[in-house]
C-alpha cells in the first residue's frame, strides 16, 4: 500500500530540485489557471496577469532550491504570485508608463474604443465560448458517469480528500479508488478532447 | 487511424501513471516513468493538461480556459525558462545503512585503538619530558645521564625547542650559566607541573618516585 503524500506535488518539486526543468512544466499547467485567476483579482490589467503569472513562475522557479516543504507547494506558490502582484501594483504606480494599456487607458476619452484594452486570447468572444463549452462538457460528462466514478472524482477533486480517506468513505481498496478516479478522469477528457485539441491539431 | 494495442497500452499505463501523480500518489517508479512520459509523449503532455483542466473545472467554472491560453502560456514560459540557469537544490547525503555501518565500525575500530595507544604514548611523552627536563636542570650536561640525553635523538630537538621558546634566543644547554640554568629551571616548572598532572591521570602511570626525583634535583643544584 501506498501512503499518500500530504503535499500531492512533493515528488514534482523533488524532481525540480534534482534539475529537470520539464518537471516544474508540469506544475505550471497545473497551477496556472489558479494563479491566474488570483492575480486577476488583484490586478485590474487584464494585459498584466499573464505576465505577473509568468513572473510568478519565474520566481518560483529560481526559489524551489530554497523551498523547505514546511507549506504544500501551492501554498508557496500563491504566496509568491500575491506578492509578485502586489510588487507589480507599486511598480505600476511609481511608473504609469509600465503597460501600455495603463498609458492608453490613462489618455484616451472614447469609452468605445481603447486600443490597450482589446480582450487578450483568454478574453476574446471566441475564447469566453469554448471556456463556457468546456465547463458545460465537464459537468455533462460528470452527470453520465456512473454513480461510483462520480463520487470518486468528486471526493478528490473538489472535497480534496486523499485516496486513503476516499477509499475509508467508500469502503474499497485505495487501489480501487486510485482506478475509479483514472478512469473518471478518462471519461470526462474522452469528451472534451474535440474542445481541447489546439488549432494546430498538434497539442503541447 | 487506430493505434496497435501494445501502443494503447502503454499510453493507457502512462495516463494511469499521470493521474496517480496528479493526486501525488505515484510511488518513486511511477513518477519516473510520468516525468519520462511528459517528457516524449505528447499525448502524455495533453493528458496531464486534460486531468488538471478537469480538475479546476470541476472546483470552479470560471477556471474553464481555452486550451490554446493554456498552451500559449506555457510556450512562452519555456522561452524565458530555457534562459534560467537550471537548479539544483542541494541534496542530503543519502549514504546507505549497508555503506554506513562499516563506517560507523571504523570508526569505532580508530577510538579502541587510539585509546589501546593513549596509555603508552602518553607515558613515552612524559618520559621525554622527564629526560629532556633532567638535562637541563643539570649545570655541565656532563656525566652518564648527558649521554642517555645526547642518545636520545628526540630529546635534544624538544629541549633546544623548549629553550628557545623560553629565554628567546637557542643556547646550547652545555654552556649555560647557572643563572640561566636555574631561570629555565623555574621556566620549565609549570611545564613539568602540567605532565606530573597528565601522567597521573593517563591509564598507565609512571612510577610515582621518577616524577619526584625531578623536584628533588632541583633543590639540591
Amino acid at each position: 500500500m501506498t501512503m499518500l503524500n500530504p503535499d500531492p506535488d512533493a515528488a514534482l518539486v523533488e524532481r525540480v530540485k534534482q534539475g529537470d526543468v520539464r518537471a516544474f512544466e508540469m506544475l505550471v499547467v497545473k497551477y496556472q489557471r489558479r494563479i491566474e485567476r488570483l492575480i486577476g483579482r488583484m490586478v485590474r490589467d487584464v494585459d498584466l496577469v499573464a505576465d505577473i503569472a509568468q513572473e510568478t513562475f519565474i520566481r518560483a522557479y529560481r526559489a524551489l532550491p530554497q523551498f523547505r516543504a514546511e507549506s504544500a507547494f501551492y501554498t508557496w506558490l500563491y504566496r509568491i504570485a500575491v506578492n509578485t502582484a502586489k510588487k507589480a501594483l507599486v511598480d505600476m504606480k511609481r511608473d504609469p508608463v509600465t503597460t501600455l494599456t495603463a498609458l492608453q487607458g490613462s489618455d484616451d476619452d472614447d469609452e468605445t474604443y481603447r486600443p490597450g484594452m482589446e480582450p487578450t486570447d483568454g478574453e476574446t468572444p471566441e475564447a469566453l465560448l469554448a471556456s463556457k463549452e468546456i465547463a458545460a462538457t465537464v459537468n455533462a460528462a460528470i452527470a453520465a458517469l456512473s454513480e461510483d466514478l462520480r463520487q470518486a472524482i468528486t471526493l478528490r477533486e473538489i472535497e480534496g480528500l486523499s485516496y486513503e480517506e476516499i477509499s475509508d468513505v467508500m469502503n474499497c481498496p485505495i487501489g480501487t479508488v486510485r482506478s475509479r478516479i483514472f478512469r473518471a478522469r478518462e471519461a470526462i477528457a474522452e469528451r472534451l478532447r474535440p474542445l481541447l485539441d489546439t488549432r494546430e491539431g498538434n497539442r503541447w | 487511424m487506430s493505434q496497435p494495442d501494445s501502443d494503447r497500452s502503454s499510453s493507457d499505463s502512462s495516463r494511469r501513471i499521470l493521474s496517480a501523480l496528479a493526486d501525488g500518489d505515484a510511488t518513486d517508479s511511477e513518477a519516473a516513468r510520468a516525468f519520462q512520459a511528459w517528457r516524449d509523449d505528447p499525448d502524455a503532455r495533453a493528458a496531464w493538461h486534460g486531468y488538471q483542466l478537469i480538475g479546476d473545472v470541476l472546483r470552479s467554472e470560471d477556471l474553464a480556459s481555452a486550451p490554446r491560453a493554456d498552451e500559449a502560456f506555457l510556450v512562452a514560459l519555456r522561452a524565458r525558462l530555457a534562459d534560467e540557469p537550471v537548479v539544483l537544490a542541494p541534496q542530503p547525503r543519502a549514504e546507505p545503512a549497508v555503506v554506513l555501518a562499516p563506517a560507523v565500525a571504523n570508526g569505532a575500530a580508530t577510538t579502541r585503538s587510539r585509546a589501546r595507544w593513549q596509555g603508552p604514548m602518553a607515558m613515552a611523552a612524559g618520559f621525554l619530558v622527564v629526560v629532556g627536563g633532567l638535562n637541563v636542570l643539570r649545570p655541565f650536561g656532563h656525566g652518564p645521564d648527558a649521554s642517555v640525553a645526547a642518545a636520545g635523538g628526540a630529546s635534544a630537538p624538544l629541549m633546544a625547542s623548549a629553550t628557545a621558546v623560553n629565554n628567546g634566543a637557542m643556547v646550547p644547554v652545555g654552556q649555560q650559566t647557572p643563572a640561566q640554568t636555574k631561570a629555565a629551571a623555574d621556566q620549565l616548572a609549570p611545564y613539568l607541573a602540567a605532565h606530573r598532572q597528565s601522567a597521573m591521570n593517563a591509564p598507565f602511570q609512571m612510577p610515582g618516585n621518577d616524577l619526584r626525583n625531578v623536584n628533588l634535583v632541583q633543590p639540591a643544584q
